[in-house]
């Protein structure tokens, strides 16, 4: 933090203020977190259940988004604003997929009203992530190369208002291309939402639906992936060698562009990948649908400590947690869990910019 | 040879995505109903059983088609000799490639209209009678032919243009800068000795400011109210201007304190929810401090944060205001989603404002006061320091700048104006609610300072009047407005990050060192 060289007295009034505000705050929690379980339950351990789930199917989601914040500030210390966009136009591929596989026909004689998404869900299911995946990568390269590589040298404002300019284009573009109307995501009926298995908990059922257990399973297969590309493979090792210091990596016959654009590359894929989980899961597509999961992940991303890949995983689980238990403890009404997210989101960058796995910055970083 | 071959490709392949994503907004049908007004011939007959919309959407194209063969024509890299050949070829394939790409996207879109496939369901702008009108009321097949011809030809001739015709001097021409055109301007002596008149600006801006005092008089309610709101912006600009134009902190949450000053205007005048009924006079100054004081309490604590960070969490701040308005929550303090009606208005001497024209040059002299205030706040100390510290905070803190406090000055006068427009705003409009305060306000302030110039004001009077102004005067262009936004952002910082009319610092930094534009020392972190 750029105050390290205040005057020491300066500083140490920060941090009392700084301390008193957190211990009011732990104070507060706990006294909620008593009130609420053990002082007047208000809710069933069902209901908790169900929070609890959500919480995780959610934060699954915004983790693979806010792994692709993180590989990329981590490279260019830039925040790619336009990255919840692009996870927009992987959840269009799938939409598109989808709508198109329902289209074909595949008869069969116990069914001849068959068409292919429901025929084939397993093949349905693949394609459309794999064409999610692939657009949305495909767009992050052109964004990378059309609005972020002139900008590589230039002061670090320019490159995030050009980030802002591409996210409004990509979004209203994709208004009017498609129209601003929601659309439905067609999941195949293997697959309906709100369809699981039934779990029976405090009396009542609580259902974990298959999307859901989908969301999940494929958001840690992506992160196990992502987490060996960048530990063990050849690419791995010149990203993290490009984040660490670009003339040196380029000196050690490194090519600085292409590690860039590859890398932009997979987190355009993890956005289109997290897109298709969106769309199947909850169920809605429109231009619109990117920018609150973007900034509530960029969010996620800087709780972790962004530029760190466990600490996006982490802090997207911890948000998506937050967001559909905090209301509950918190005693607030479930409208206010957005007010939660970027509560969290202005609290964390102020008293901890770091975030909870976070390096620690030298002053170039900084 | 290869290298012209290889870049005509790219400018084939580019221009044919544009033109096809063109196509698909609904961009070309708006471009020819767009220059039939400009022309004004809309109403002309057909001509070869073709509309007048038809037509000029064809010279559209067509000049979309020429810029496809100057760039496909452009002179490779290390190309020393200036030959016929490579540019006439370059433009050729260029034309050609565009041509095949648009012409397969209409012989598709053709096809599958002839078979009635509801296209529109899923891509909004290929309603069947698009279609028909971009394939001319042609067959399928003629229509991708037209287009393989018509973009081959402009292509072509586009080659031609570039470098074929001009030898070069079409491109030093249509390269040359206008900002050295005025320079030179300024060398002619007779203007140097008129500009250095100290009384000559005066004159200037006495004139245009009658001018712009009169344009109320003849324009109609609909203008009025028009002006009104791009000078709301223009306001709204200034205010943005001293906090990231010459303080160099990115707000991205500016309607925060814009929504404070509109609801401070509303609860205090209106006669629910809280029936205060207080006059206008009493409200304003309590909204503009309102602001003020947000803007420090926000500010205080976030100021010690970088650059990006600043940018996100005033976007999370401003976010929170807006879902705290729109939320249940306090309906019964803030009129929640349904807003607050009735607004009161201003009176004076005893007469009630309600004509738009008053309105008008009430938001008038709020931007002459707003004017004078930040001319005289950058050229005081204060103003110094703030430009210091955008340079580089580190040395302006070994100048004995007190960077904090400085900061934390610029965020709450920025804020302060602010809630001056909002609670003029409100007043206005006589009512105030959530949908007034989403991020495209503040995104659409940025764009105004960014665009117009930072750190300059009649950089900022330019860009709310571009921004906000030609978008109600070319109303075809409504739903493009937003989109041409983001882009104008994109391409500003590409080409000019100093905006259109760059501050007169700035321009003295970029001669130099060219390039760079910011802090050099940050600047130079690769």
């Amino acid at each position: 933090m750029p105050n390290t060289k205040s005057p020491a007295r300066r500083v140490s009034t920060y941090r009392i203020v700084q301390l008193v505000l957190g211990v009011l705050f732990a104070g507060y929690l706990l006294w909620r977190i008593y009130v609420v379980f053990i002082g007047h339950p208000t809710y069933g351990p069902d209901t908790w259940a169900r929070f609890l789930i959500s919480g995780i199917v959610l934060g699954s989601v915004y983790a693979v988004i806010a792994i692709g914040y993180t590989l990329v500030y981590g490279i260019l210390r830039m925040i790619n604003f336009a990255h919840g966009d692009i996870m927009m136009i992987g959840a269009f591929g799938g939409y598109f997929v989808f709508e198109a596989f329902k289209a074909i026909p595949a008869p069969t004689k116990a069914n001849p009203n068959l068409n292919f998404l429901n025929a084939q869900p397993i093949i349905s299911v693949a394609v459309a992530f794999l064409v999610g995946g692939a657009i949305a990568a495909l767009s992050g390269y052109f964004l990378e190369k059309i609005a972020y590589r002139p900008l590589r040298t230039a002061p670090r404002l320019v490159p995030l208002i050009s980030a802002i300019g591409a996210s409004i284009f990509l979004e209203n573009a994709a208004q009017l291309m498609f129209g601003s109307q929601r659309r439905d995501f067609s999941n195949p009926t293997m697959l309906t939402r709100g369809n699981g298995w039934n779990l029976h908990i405090g009396g009542s059922t609580v259902i974990l639906t298959y999307t859901g257990v989908l969301t999940v399973v494929l958001s840690i297969i992506l992160m196990v992936g992502l987490y060996w590309l960048v530990m063990r493979t050849r690419l791995g090792r010149a990203m993290r060698a490009v984040a660490e210091n670009k003339q040196t990596a380029a000196l050690m016959g490194i090519d600085v562009d292409g590690v860039i654009s590859r890398t932009f590359i997979i987190s355009g894929a993890l956005a289109g990948f997290a897109g298709v989980m969106w769309g199947v899961h909850l169920g809605l597509v429109y231009f619109y649908v990117g920018f609150l999961p973007g900034l509530k992940a960029f969010t996620a991303a800087v709780l972790g400590g962004i530029g760190s890949v466990p600490g996006a995983m982490l802090g997207g689980l911890f948000l998506g947690l937050v967001e559909s238990v905090g209301p509950g403890i918190l005693g607030m009404s479930f409208q206010l869990a957005d007010v939660i997210a970027f509560g969290i989101l202005v609290l964390v960058l102020i008293f901890r910019p770091t975030g909870i796995v976070g390096e620690v910055l030298t002053e170039e970083k900084v | 040879m290869k290298r012209q071959l290889h870049l005509a490709l790219n400018a084939g392949i580019t221009f044919g995505i544009v033109t096809i994503f063109l196509f698909l907004i609904g961009f070309t049908g708006i471009s020819g109903a767009l220059l039939a007004d400009l022309f004004r011939n809309k109403n002309a007959n057909p001509f070869l059983g073709l509309t007048p919309i038809m037509l000029n959407m064809l010279i559209f194209l067509a000049l979309v088609g020429l810029w496809a063969g100057v760039s496909g024509s452009r002179k490779s890299k290390g190309q020393e000799e200036d030959p016929w050949a490579p540019a006439l070829l370059g433009g050729l394939i260029a034309g050609l490639v565009h041509g095949i790409m648009v012409g397969l996207v209409a012989l598709l879109v053709g096809t599958l209209n002839l078979h009635h496939v509801p296209m529109n369901i899923y891509l909004a702008a290929l309603l069947p009678a698009a279609i028909k009108q971009f394939l001319l009321a042609l067959s399928p097949n003629q229509g991708a032919l037209f287009y393989l011809g018509l973009f081959t030809l402009t292509g072509f001739l586009g080659g031609l243009l570039s470098r074929g015709v001009g030898r070069g001097v079409w491109r030093v021409r249509a390269g040359a800068n206008w900002k050295t055109t005025w320079d030179n301007f300024n060398q002619i002596t007779a203007i140097k000795r008129a500009r250095s008149f100290r009384y000559t600006d005066y004159i200037i801006y006495g004139i245009l400011l009658v001018i712009v005092f009169l344009i109320p008089l003849v324009a109609g309610q609909y203008w009025n109210y028009t002006i009104g709101t791009v000078a709301i912006y223009v306001l709204l600009g200034l205010g943005l201007n001293i906090v990231v134009g010459l303080a160099g902190l990115l707000d991205l949450g500016y309607v925060a304190f814009f929504a404070i000053g509109a609801y401070t205007m509303a609860l205090l005048t209106a006669p629910t929810p809280h029936h205060l009924m207080w006059s206008f006079w009493i409200a304003l100054p309590i909204g503009v401090v309102l602001a003020a004081l947000a803007g420090l309490l926000l500010g205080a604590p976030v100021l010690r944060l970088r650059g990006d960070y600043l940018a996100i969490v005033t976007l999370g701040f401003g976010e929170i205001i807006r879902l705290l308005s729109t939320s249940d929550v306090l309906t019964s303090f803030s009129g929640g989603p349904r807003g607050v009606p009735s607004v009161g208005g201003p009176t004076l001497f005893g007469k009630p404002f309600n004509s738009s024209i008053d309105y008008v040059y009430l938001i008038f002299l709020a931007v002459l006061l707003i004017i004078f205030v930040t001319n005289r706040l950058q050229n005081s100390r204060v103003g110094r320091a703030w430009e210091a510290m955008r340079e580089d905070e580190t040395v302006s803190r070994a100048m004995g700048i007190n960077t904090l406090t400085q900061k934390l000055l610029a965020f709450a006068i920025g804020a302060a104006f602010a809630g001056l427009g909002g609670a003029l705003f409100a007043s206005r409009n006589q009512f105030t609610g959530p949908e007034d305060f989403t991020f495209m306000v503040s995104v659409n302030v940025v764009a105004v300072v960014i665009v117009g110039g930072m750190g300059n004001i009649p950089g900022v009077i330019a860009g709310a009047l571009v921004l906000k102004g030609l978008p109600e005067v070319l109303r075809e262009l409504q739903d493009y407005r937003v989109l041409v936004f983001g882009a104008l952002l994109v391409v500003m910082m590409l080409w000019r990050p100093a905006g259109l009319i760059p501050s007169s610092r700035r321009k003295m930094e970029e001669r130099k060192d060219a390039g760079v534009i910011e802090a050099p020392q940050e600047g130079r972190e690769k």
